[in-house]
């Protein structure tokens, strides 16, 4: 079997122990080529030219170190694993030259070992080298995935903001058809004309959510120190029909300041306690807001006594478009919960929903605890 | 209150029609925040952050402002000229409210680029149909325009 | 010194959504008359009562859409407001753009208010409506002059 190839670069002035090593690696398992070098100068410009796979270094040269060898690679941006042969080497000089970079040392009287030396360095070189290329791949896989994100979010964007206007018109019109002809035409034509009112209607609906949701990723995400209270006040206030009709209770603790978005925290409020509010149960919806801190995160939670969700569904629901019931029970597209968690995402939180004990759920979200001053949080 | 935060400036120096005007806006829930100004030296003070107003910001202007013409001081037409004259306020939507007959009026707030102009109605029935018809149309239906945009425009000279 | 029957102007180069106006006006009680101009450089020549426009009324009203063909809604709101006749002519802008920064610009142009095209029919009915009803209904509006 052919032996595998290596380029030495033996830096040695002594000959005897030049030949000596030389002798010992003709011995090993390696097809060896090599040159010799005894001042710095002449290392420098024969590891430039050459590229040598290992340099073998005495640590005594006369008038310089073999560990000045290293230094000459690393100024020369080479990544050559250096080898060090001497003759006697006190631990601490051993430990010394490893901390400093050098990958292995071997003693003139154990030249045996250099075998397995050479071995370990190249293994080592070849592991750096595959860690290196998997990062950089990873690096590249990772913009193109940005990239085409954000080609996808424009395009959802664009297409759903180009819609909207011949999309009204298509509504308006058959709506206004219906208006004019209900009843004068025949069964069938009031029946056909209600389905493209109602197929519209809901593209419209549609429409708008993914305008809505397409939003989030193209809003600057300017964060400000926001005051919750104020922003589930907020988002309560524009809840007063619903909450008017369906008699809901809303308790709410005290909240903290974050850092956030102050509108689109506004959203993920509005849309857990809008949620809370339409799967509400037979009995009064009772809504629960709070917020507890943990280590370096604020843990916000909504809980609600309505009529819960499957755990099977617990991570389905907020998928875009995503919808447990038909439109006859509840109405909506699904795409509140996509847009808090996409919210709550881009501030650096995660979101989650569990069942409650006793009946409806609750939803979790973090949010990253301010790093203000400590007396300016509340709770 | 904070005169930053005035939904409507209400100018005008007679008490009982003020009163009238004020009644009806908070009768139809338009406006949480009324300012009145008395004379046209005041409201020209309020919208150009000056005087006793200098802590008012062209960031915050009302978002609409009822103006009568005859006024003491400075009269409404005067107020309306420097007003629209001004790169910081001539955006704030101006509705002329004026017991005036005269044509001349008419056209001469149109010209100088009042944004609308109402004569008010003697009876107070009617006069609370007109505020909530004005409430109704430049608050919901009217889209106004968005406040600091001026101020930011004027500054570097785009507008 | 309020109109008759007001004279308003719709300048819009949508078919559809002229007739949706035009429906929508209809229903108010409010009597009126609509002229139709389908671009910039139509309604100009309209209100200059120039070729073909020569008999026209002047309008008390200007409904005007910002996107046209030809000159665009922006051109004839600055032209308008910069003509010593037809300044004091309202101008309504009646516009599917509700980007802040148009909002805005056409008030600094001296756009008298400015409308966004509702979505729905049921909006857009409602909003014409309330437009008739204040600017027809309870606003004074200039006459024109011989």
């Amino acid at each position: 079997m052919e032996k595998p190839q290596l380029r030495v670069l033996l830096v040695e002035d002594n000959p005897n122990d030049r030949d000596l090593i030389l002798r010992e690696l003709t011995k090993g398992e390696f097809e060896i080529t090599s040159e010799v070098a005894q001042t710095a100068e002449e290392f420098r410009l024969r590891v430039k030219t050459n590229c040598p796979d290992v340099v073998l270094a005495d640590y005594n040269l006369g008038q310089w170190r073999g560990t000045e060898a290293l230094d000459i690679l690393r100024e020369e941006g080479l990544d050559i694993p250096l080898i060090l042969v001497s003759g006697v080497l006190g631990d601490v000089t051993a430990v010394e030259c490893i901390k400093r970079g050098v990958t292995d040392y071997v003693l003139k009287d154990s030249l045996a070992r250099l075998s397995v030396a050479l071995r370990g360095a190249l293994k080592d070189k070849r592991t750096r080298e595959e860690r290196q290329r998997a990062q950089e791949s990873l690096a590249q896989k990772v913009e193109e995935l940005a990239r085409s994100n954000r080609d996808l979010e424009q395009f959802a964007y664009v297409a759903s903001h180009d819609l909207q206007e011949p999309l009204r018109m298509v509504a308006a019109y058959t709506q206004l058809l219906g208006d004019r002809y209900r009843g004068k035409l025949d069964d069938q034509a009031d029946k056909y004309i209600g389905y493209a009112v109602d197929g519209a209607a809901r593209m419209q609906s549609l429409i708008q959510d993914l305008l809505a949701f397409s939003r989030v990723g193209r809003q600057q995400t300017e964060l400000k120190n926001t005051d919750c209270n104020v922003i589930v006040s907020q988002a309560i206030r524009d809840l007063q029909a619903a909450i008017a009709e369906s008699v809901a209770v809303i308790n709410c603790e005290p909240l903290p300041s974050v850092q956030a978005n102050e509108s689109q925290l506004k959203q993920v409020f509005q849309n857990l306690i809008g949620n809370a509010i339409k799967f509400r149960g037979p009995e009064t919806p009772v809504i629960h807001v709070s917020a507890q801190r943990q280590d370096s995160v604020w843990l916000f939670t909504v809980a609600d006594n309505g009529i819960g969700i499957s755990p099977e569904y617990a991570e389905n629901i907020f998928t875009i478009f995503t919808r447990l019931h038909t439109r006859t029970e509840y109405p909506g597209n699904g795409i509140g919960l996509a847009i808090c968690k996409k919210i709550i995402e881009r501030h650096g939180g995660k979101i989650e929903s569990l069942p409650r004990e006793g009946g409806g759920s609750i939803f979790r979200f973090t949010l990253p605890a301010a790093r203000i001053a400590e007396g300016q949080e509340s709770g | 209150m904070n005169p930053n935060e005035t939904d409507i400036l209400l100018v005008e120096d007679s008490q009982d029609d003020a009163d009238l005007a004020l009644h009806a806006l908070r009768r139809e829930h338009l406006a949480n925040n009324i300012f009145i100004a008395r004379d046209g030296e005041e409201a020209l003070d309020f919208l150009l952050c000056r005087g006793p107003f200098s802590e008012r910001s062209f960031d915050h202007p009302p978002k609409l402002v009822l103006l009568d013409l005859k006024l003491p001081k400075v009269d409404g037409i005067e107020v309306l000229r420097q007003l629209k004259d001004d790169a910081r306020t001539k955006s704030i939507p101006v509705i002329v409210l004026t017991s005036s007959k005269e044509e001349r009026d008419l056209v001469r707030s149109y010209d100088l680029g009042a944004n609308s102009y109402i004569q008010k109605p003697v009876d107070f029935e009617q006069f609370r149909e007109t505020v909530k018809t004005v409430g109704l149309y430049w608050i919901v239906v009217n889209r106004l325009p968005p406040p600091g945009l001026a101020r930011r425009s004027a500054e570097q000279g785009t507008s | 010194m309020t109109v008759k029957t007001a004279e308003i102007l719709l300048v819009d180069d949508n078919p559809a959504d002229r007739d949706l106006t035009i429906e929508a006006l209809s229903q108010s009680l409010w009597p009126s008359n609509v002229s139709t101009a389908i671009d910039g450089a139509d309604a100009m020549t309209f209100l200059r009562r120039e070729g073909k426009y020569n008999k026209a009324t002047r309008p008390n009203l200007v409904l005007l859409d910002l996107n046209l063909p030809r000159k665009d809604g922006r051109s004839v709101l600055a032209e308008m407001k910069s003509n010593a006749a037809l300044r004091r002519i309202p101008v309504v802008i009646f516009s599917t753009s509700q980007a802040p920064l148009d909002v805005e610009r056409c008030y600094d142009l001296g756009a008298n208010s400015y409308v966004s095209k509702p979505s729905t029919l049921q909006d857009w009915m409602t909003a014409v409506k309330l437009l008739k009803e204040f600017w027809i209904g309870c606003a004074c509006l200039p006459r024109e002059e011989n």
